[in-house]
């Protein structure tokens, strides 16, 4: 049955919304939280957000120059949980899926697209994929060993700051 | 005495996880939703750790990682294309809405100017409102946000009267 309440009564839409929390408050459901930070933590690792537009044109000259252009069809797996790492990618045209197997099931936990960097994680000695990267339609972007990217960040000592200081300024809004 | 601060995010979000599932189901009514406001707070907590591990309380880093999550279910609650969000549906979704659907749109179109409206209030107005509406009483507010059982009700009062305007005829379209 419809019913108004009007501000001038006892209820309004607030108090409305309160009794409808409260409702489902005694439904509200358990979660893990060691899955819900290991998922966080492999969703950080994952790749730095924006990190093309932090490079100078000198720096993405020196990357191009470095790495090279591949193009992946939708569902291609460009990394995978648990192998070793040995690329890191500039995602330069479309968007991946970062992507956790938990008990045989997929679950999602970050997008990465255009300008962003994947793998960089993995590029510590003896480091390898905590999750898998899959192209989620045609992806284009820039490839480069892992040795490469190492010598390209010891070329640029200041990027991985000026990354950091990027994705935490996106990811961190507010409060 | 204040609580120490905790050192890793996993303690953290292990302390604080009822009121995170609780708030979040609350606003959503959604598993898969609740879920995600949840999952997304943690990541955004990941993220700051550094800044949310130098924070003085326990409590101030509960609070920080309450606000984060009943903000990323206000997010998912501002997105139009939602379309689990019936108005009258219970937790596990069983009512049955009887109105009219011409009603059921405008309700639905109202409710979603409410959740605009509240992303609009200043930060700690719209965090009191958002733990409100999750079916929080004042003085749980108030000690989940760390500030003072006045303040929550100051805060409410505040956004009744700027939620009265945003629906000026009144609200319609409760079906309990």
């Amino acid at each position: 049955m419809s019913k108004r309440i009007s501000p001038d009564e006892h209820g309004d839409v607030l108090d409305w919304l309160y009794e409808r929390g409260k409702r489902r408050a005694a439904e509200a459901p358990g979660f893990d939280a060691d899955k819900l930070v290991s998922r966080a933590t492999a969703a950080r690792d994952a790749g730095s957000a924006g990190f093309w537009s932090v490079l100078n044109p000198t720096e993405r000259e020196h990357f191009e120059s470095a790495a090279r252009m591949r193009e992946f069809a939708p569902g291609t797996v460009l990394m995978r949980e648990g192998a070793h790492a040995a690329e890191v990618m500039v995602i330069r045209d479309g968007w991946t899926k970062v992507v956790l197997d938990e008990d045989g099931q997929q679950r999602v936990i970050a997008e990465r697209g255009p300008g962003d960097l994947i793998g960089e994680s993995g590029t510590e000695p003896g480091n390898v994929r905590t999750a898998s990267v899959i192209a989620a339609g045609t992806v284009r972007a820039l490839v480069m060993t892992t040795s490469g990217y190492a010598a390209f960040i010891a070329d640029h000592p200041g990027v991985p700051d000026l990354v950091k200081k990027q994705t935490h300024d996106r990811r961190t809004g507010r409060p | 005495m204040p609580q120490e601060p905790y050192r890793d995010p996993v303690s953290l979000v292990r302390s604080v996880l009822g009121d995170l599932s609780r708030a979040a189901y609350g606003l959503l009514g959604h598993y898969a939703d609740a879920e995600d406001a949840v999952q997304n707070g943690c990541c955004k907590l990941v993220m700051a750790w550094p800044r949310v591990a130098a924070l003085a309380t326990a409590g101030e880093q509960r609070a920080y990682l309450i606000r984060i999550v009943v903000n990323e279910a206000l997010q998912i609650l501002r997105d139009p294309y939602r379309r689990w969000e019936k108005l009258g549906a219970d937790a596990s979704g069983r009512a049955v809405l009887e109105s009219s659907f011409e009603d059921e749109i405008q309700a639905k179109d109202d409710l979603r100017r409410v959740w605009m409206a509240i992303s609009d209030m200043p930060d700690m107005r719209r965090d009191a409102v958002l733990l409100r509406a999750a079916g929080y009483e004042y003085r749980d507010i108030a000690a989940r946000l760390g500030i003072k059982v006045s303040t929550v009700r100051s805060h409410i009062s505040d956004a009744r009267k700027q939620l009265s305007r945003t629906l000026p005829r009144g609200w319609e379209g409760a079906h309990q």
